[in-house]
């Protein structure tokens, strides 16, 4: 067994550095830097029942040390997904996890019976898009909503069930509780927080929907104080990611409690930054006569 | 990582730097980080403007953050470039026209001397719109075999579409916005090479699309050279 060897809900991931949804396609774009198959795993792009084109105008834009998008969930629907990207994402080697928005608990739950025909390792579910009108992140944005919809689509699926969680909930840990008690066997989290910009020039916001997701290094702080006390909150494992983009950040986040860890915008600004983040998690182990990671996870809570 | 041969002003807001051990077809472009730091983050989507001798030059315009840091960079300077991306231009066996408005030359150039080396026998014109006081003109006298040039309003007012030469632009969106209605009007073949902002650069954050006739397309990835009749602008 390697030193970084992870088990997330039964399933066996090399090491626990995943992609983060929307941020690797569905697994195959960055083949011309690295093979995925490195990855532990790999979160696809946001799926909704049936596919959408997203928004309108500027979708992404840089901030300091960070980035905002507004790309609104734009997806090929899961109709397609079960027939091809499933496929393409398995063909990686990496663990295959399919993440789930919806604008109702009707396209949650008829999406979720639908993926079960898909040849996936874990469901992801995204109550957290901050760019979609209706939906997406109004599921996350207090426990009672948050459990309603994770209850419905526990009972439904056949895989492990993660729930991915907004930063911009008024309490966190009160939402992650809840999804919890409604049965979720994960939890991951930051998806992006709500931010904005405008264009001085033509004094208009930038972006069509005036707000928009902040990713990125900037927010690498914020996401790690919610992932401890989400740890703290719950007893199911909690995947943690926001900002992360070497292995020390990876290391802070799994000191803190993290099982695993996801990497997003970092990869935009350098496509090497997983497979650096792997290397330098394997040289710590060595360097620190650790067996396996998991023995300094939540080492700071102990 | 890449080897900074030469940088310099060609004029009081662009530049030309020459980066080793790069390479590429005329329309792609790289996506250059001018640090190794975390601001600015991501890469600037940069069009080569020319590859000699695997060393790619690329013709930039200061216009924010990024270009100026890349500005004040020197020969023996080391900076991050990804790719060659994109699909570029497809060659063609034509006499060409190529339209650019300001900075939107910079691919125009090396089309021009690629389309000059494999068919030495067709014609080249350009016709070139700036705002300001015109650059690179020199470039564009060498290969081409008639250079014409606006300051000031619209270049695509000058442009005489015709249906027997293939038209290529490169410029600001309304630029290519008039550029499409009057080819379509005369019936007259143009690719644009689109601009979006960008953050990956490879088709996976799908930061770039632009609504086609056949859907949303990505510039990184499926672009940024598209038919101008498949695209649609907003
Ligand atoms: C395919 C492609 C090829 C290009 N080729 C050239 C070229 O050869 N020469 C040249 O001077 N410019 C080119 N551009 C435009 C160039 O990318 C922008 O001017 C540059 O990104 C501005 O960065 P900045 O940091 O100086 O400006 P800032 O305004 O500080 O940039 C902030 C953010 O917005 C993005 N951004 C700002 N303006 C643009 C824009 N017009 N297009 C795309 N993203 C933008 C930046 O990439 C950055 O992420 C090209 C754009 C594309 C999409
Ligand atoms: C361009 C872009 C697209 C994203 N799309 C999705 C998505 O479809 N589903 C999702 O759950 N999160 C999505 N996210 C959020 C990321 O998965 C991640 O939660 C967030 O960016 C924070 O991590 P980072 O700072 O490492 O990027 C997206 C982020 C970006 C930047
Ligand atoms: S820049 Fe990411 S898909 Fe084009």
């Amino acid at each position: 067994m390697s030193r970084l060897t992870t088990n997330l809900l039964g399933i066996q991931l090399k090491n626990p550095v995943i992609a983060a949804s929307g941020t690797f396609g569905f697994g195959k774009e960055y083949e011309g830097y690295f093979d995925p198959s490195v990855l532990g795993g790999i979160s696809g792009k946001g799926l909704t029942l049936h596919g959408s084109k997203g928004n309108s105008g500027i979708r992404v834009c840089e901030t300091p040390a960070g980035m905002m998008n507004s790309i609104g969930l734009e997806n090929p629907g899961v109709a397609h997904f079960v027939k091809h990207e499933c496929h393409v994402m398995r063909s990686t080697g990496a663990a295959v996890i399919c993440n789930l928005g919806g604008h109702s608990i009707e396209d949650y739950v008829k999406a979720t019976q639908m993926i079960n025909d898909a040849d996936i390792d874990i469901l992801e579910l995204n109550i957290s898009c901050p760019n979609v009108k209706e939906g997406g992140m109004a599921f996350g944005m207090c426990g009672k909503t948050a459990a309603e919809v994770v209850k419905k689509v526990k009972a439904v699926t056949k895989f492990p069930l993660m729930v991915k969680l907004s930063p911009n909930a008024s309490d966190i840990s009160e939402v992650a509780r809840a999804v919890e008690d409604a049965g979720a066997d994960a939890i991951s989290l930051i998806n992006t927080l709500l931010g904005m910009r405008i264009d001085v020039r033509s004094k208009k916001p930038i972006f069509n929907n005036v707000y928009a997701g902040v990713s990125g290094p900037a927010v690498m702080p914020i996401a790690l104080r919610m992932v401890h006390s989400v740890c703290k909150a719950v007893k199911i494992p909690v995947v943690g990611l926001g900002g992360i983009s070497s292995y020390t950040d990876a290391l802070e986040f799994i000191m803190a409690g993290a099982t695993a860890i996801q990497v997003g915008t970092a990869t935009f600004a350098n496509p090497f930054a997983m497979p650096q983040i792997i290397e330098g998690l394997e040289k710590y182990c060595v360097q620190n006569k650790l067996e396996n990671i998991s023995e300094i996870r939540g080492i700071i809570n102990k | 990582m890449p080897v900074i041969l030469q940088n310099s002003h060609v004029s009081p807001e662009v530049c030309l730097m020459t980066i080793k051990n790069t390479s590429g077809r005329a329309g792609q472009f790289y996506m250059l980080r001018p640090t190794k730091v975390l601001d600015p983050l991501l890469g600037r989507p940069i069009s080569i403007h020319d590859c000699v001798d695997g060393n790619c030059s690329f013709l930039y315009r200061i216009a924010g953050k990024g270009t100026k840091l890349m500005s004040e960079m020197r020969a023996g300077d080391t900076i991050e470039a990804y790719g060659p991306y994109g699909n570029g231009f497809e060659p063609v066996d034509s006499d060409i026209r190529l339209i650019g408005g300001g900075i939107g030359i910079a691919p125009l150039y090396f089309l021009a001397r690629t389309h000059k080396a494999m068919y030495p026998n067709r014609v080249i014109e350009a016709y070139l719109g700036f705002v300001e006081k015109p650059f690179m003109l020199q470039y564009f006298r060498a290969v081409a075999d008639f250079v014409y040039v606006r300051v000031g309003g619209y270049i695509t007012a000058d442009v005489p579409f015709e249906e027997n030469v293939i038209n290529y632009a490169c410029g600001p969106n309304p630029m290519m916005k008039a550029a499409k209605e009057e080819a379509e009007k005369k019936n007259s073949k143009l690719f644009l090479s689109l601009e979006a902002h960008m953050a990956c650069g490879v088709g996976a954050c799908l930061g770039c699309t632009c609504p086609t006739v056949s859907g949303n397309k990505r510039v990184c990835k499926d672009g940024p050279v598209f038919l101008a009749s498949e695209v649609s602008f907003e």
